[in-house]
């Protein structure tokens, strides 16, 4: 009796693998076949039918390298995201661990993050292009690492704060009459407690920049371009080179993918902004 | 230092040690508020009194023109704003809709037993961390209608090509692309919300004969409720703001069948140079935006003003 409910348990749990095989295969299709795009000839791709079994190739990926100089994007885009990420925790961990230890009475500075956090990026396009034209800033690496700084703050102020706020009072106050600053507080005690929110917070700041596209359309030509707007280049030339588009693609997204993957545990805390844990 | 000394200096200097306190929050969050104030309330600013003048960038000069509110009535009178806003809320609602159900049938699917689990739980969320720019991009090559993948296997089922990008269907194209991407989004907060479901409840629920039907509709969904509406008001506010994908994939075409609010500001400002216009554009956006997501706002204000320690 009891072994037929532990066959029959595990028969429902295989039906179930498999079923989550087919569902998992049919909906990441789009991606696998992106990834396969970046190793097949760009013939093979736009062969009708499309060869699902082909000769692999690293066509694409030298194409890209040697003929479209890609690798310039690419430092262009890790120059820019490390450079923000620094900034932006930076500059958010002291003030969002005031919010959440200091000031009683922060309500304003809590409804202007928020705002800041949910006006659409265009809104603020147009004035931006105009101020850094008369700046002489078009196409500059602090010109991007400026504005990406300004958009991820009050994302990383908010989550921030609820690591912060994590950690209970006392420990302040018992340092405090211990007779350490309150700089002291924050560098010797407090950072070290919220060192994993703060690089979960890293990373989300990562992603975020990296995979920034609307500022950079903005602020640079296509001289200059970070990765993902390298790819607005290929919607007119992708007829011939699918497979240096599949390699593109692949180069700009794995990265962030990994990220994710390493960060998972602190998803959904960081895409809620910590309203859910 | 004993306990005593610290105890009267404390009793001592309540207001001194106050006023402190107040000076170090000024000086750990000025460099955070100077940078969001200058970078992006300066432009803000900026761009309320551009939106008051006829500025072009193809007529010299015209930014000394104050128009009063023309540009706002202009705006407001157009069809192609109107159009971009229709867009913009069938976006939204069709996409942020199909995301959500979509989302708590795997959800439900991802929180039974069975083997590799937590890997297909990985996997899942694949879609949700791609490069917006490299979806659009590569859906247009999916979409292709001579050489793309999706009618080459339409066609092995034997269906006619379907005109993925053309003005009938462009924008179901644009929403199918975005629920690919971001239902994975609803799945890990759903799931999420599964998995702080009380156990013994269901059980006790399951013992006094509830079927599974029962269990979900009283049990489960209301305790999703609250991560359903978090998981929409985020995902509502991505769509508006949307722009990266839809840019890549259709530039806002064919016509206007794709061009959202965002795809509207874009090209007034950067295709026509009429500045004028586009900071009027971006202002109604910014309220549009503010008004929808009011109930979010103070939510999460409340729910981060509720809990101090």
């Amino acid at each position: 009796m009891i072994a037929a409910a532990m066959a029959n348990r595990s028969t429902r749990k295989m039906l179930l693998t498999l079923f989550w095989c087919a569902l998992a295969f049919v909906y990441l299709f789009p991606y696998t076949w992106m990834v396969l795009t970046g190793f097949r000839h760009g013939v093979d791709t736009i062969s009708v039918p499309p060869r699902i079994i082909f000769q692999p190739t690293l066509d694409g990926f030298r194409h890209l390298f040697e003929v479209t100089g890609f690798q310039k994007y690419l430092l262009n885009s890790a120059v820019v995201t490390i450079a923000s990420v620094l900034l932006v925790i930076g500059v958010s961990a002291p003030a969002s661990y005031a919010l959440a230890h200091l000031s009683k009475r922060s309500g304003v500075l809590l409804v202007a993050i928020l705002v800041a956090r949910i006006i659409p990026g265009i809104a603020i396009g147009v004035p931006v292009y105009l101020l850094a034209t008369r700046l002489h800033q078009l196409d500059t690496y602090q010109a991007l690492v400026v504005i990406n700084v300004a958009v991820n703050i009050p994302f990383a102020m908010w989550l921030m704060r609820s690591f912060f706020m994590e950690v209970h009072p006392s420990l302040r106050e018992a340092a405090i009459s211990d007779g350490c600053s309150e700089w002291q507080v924050f560098t010797k005690i407090m950072l070290p407690l919220v060192l994993g929110g703060m690089l979960a917070t890293s990373v989300f700041v990562f992603i975020g920049v990296w995979n920034e596209f609307l500022f950079a359309l903005i602020l640079t030509t296509s001289v200059s371009p970070t990765a993902p707007l390298a790819m607005l280049g290929f919607r007119t030339q992708y007829g011939v080179q699918w497979d240096a588009v599949g390699a593109a693609a692949l180069l700009v997204s794995t990265p962030v993918i990994v990220f994710a993957f390493i960060m998972q545990r602190y998803l959904v805390q960081g895409l809620t902004m910590g309203s859910v844990k | 230092m004993t306990i005593s000394q610290t105890i009267t200096g404390d009793r001592a200097t309540p207001r001194r040690r106050r006023r402190i306190r107040m000076s170090s929050v000024f000086w750990f969050t000025l460099p955070a508020a100077a940078i969001m104030l200058l970078v992006l309330g300066v432009p803000l600013v900026y761009s309320l009194y551009y939106s008051f003048t006829g500025w072009s960038l193809v007529i010299p000069g015209s930014d000394q023109d104050f128009i009063g509110l023309l540009n706002y009535t202009d705006v407001l009178g157009s069809s192609e704003f109107w159009a971009a806003i229709s867009v913009t809320l069938i976006y939204a609602v069709v996409a942020v809709s199909l995301e959500c159900a979509l989302g708590i049938l795997f959800a439900i699917l991802l929180n039974m037993e069975f083997f590799g689990r937590g890997l297909f739980r990985s996997l899942m969320l694949i879609p949700m961390v791609i490069t917006p720019a490299v979806v659009g991009i590569f859906w247009k090559l999916l979409y292709e209608q001579d050489s793309g993948v999706f009618n080459y296997l339409l066609g092995t089922v034997g269906f006619e090509p379907v005109a993925w990008l053309s003005l009938t269907f462009a924008l179901a194209s644009v929403i199918i692309m975005d629920v690919w991407q971001s239902t994975p989004f609803f799945t890990l907060i759903i799931l999420a919300g599964l998995q702080s479901l009380d156990r013994d409840t269901v059980s006790a629920a399951q013992a006094d004969g509830a079927n599974a039907l029962q269990v979900f509709r009283y049990l489960t969904l209301p305790h999703l409720v609250p991560y359903i509406m978090i998981a929409a008001a985020f995902r509502i506010i991505g769509v508006m703001a949307d722009f990266d994908k839809i840019f890549l994939l259709t530039l806002g075409g064919p016509g206007n069948a794709t061009t959202t609010l965002s795809v509207y500001a874009y090209n007034t400002g950067f295709k026509v140079f009429d500045i004028g216009r586009t900071t009027a554009i971006s202002w109604i956006y910014v309220v549009f935006v503010l008004l929808v997501s009011a109930p979010l706002i103070w939510r999460l204000f409340r729910g981060a003003s509720v809990n101090r320690h």
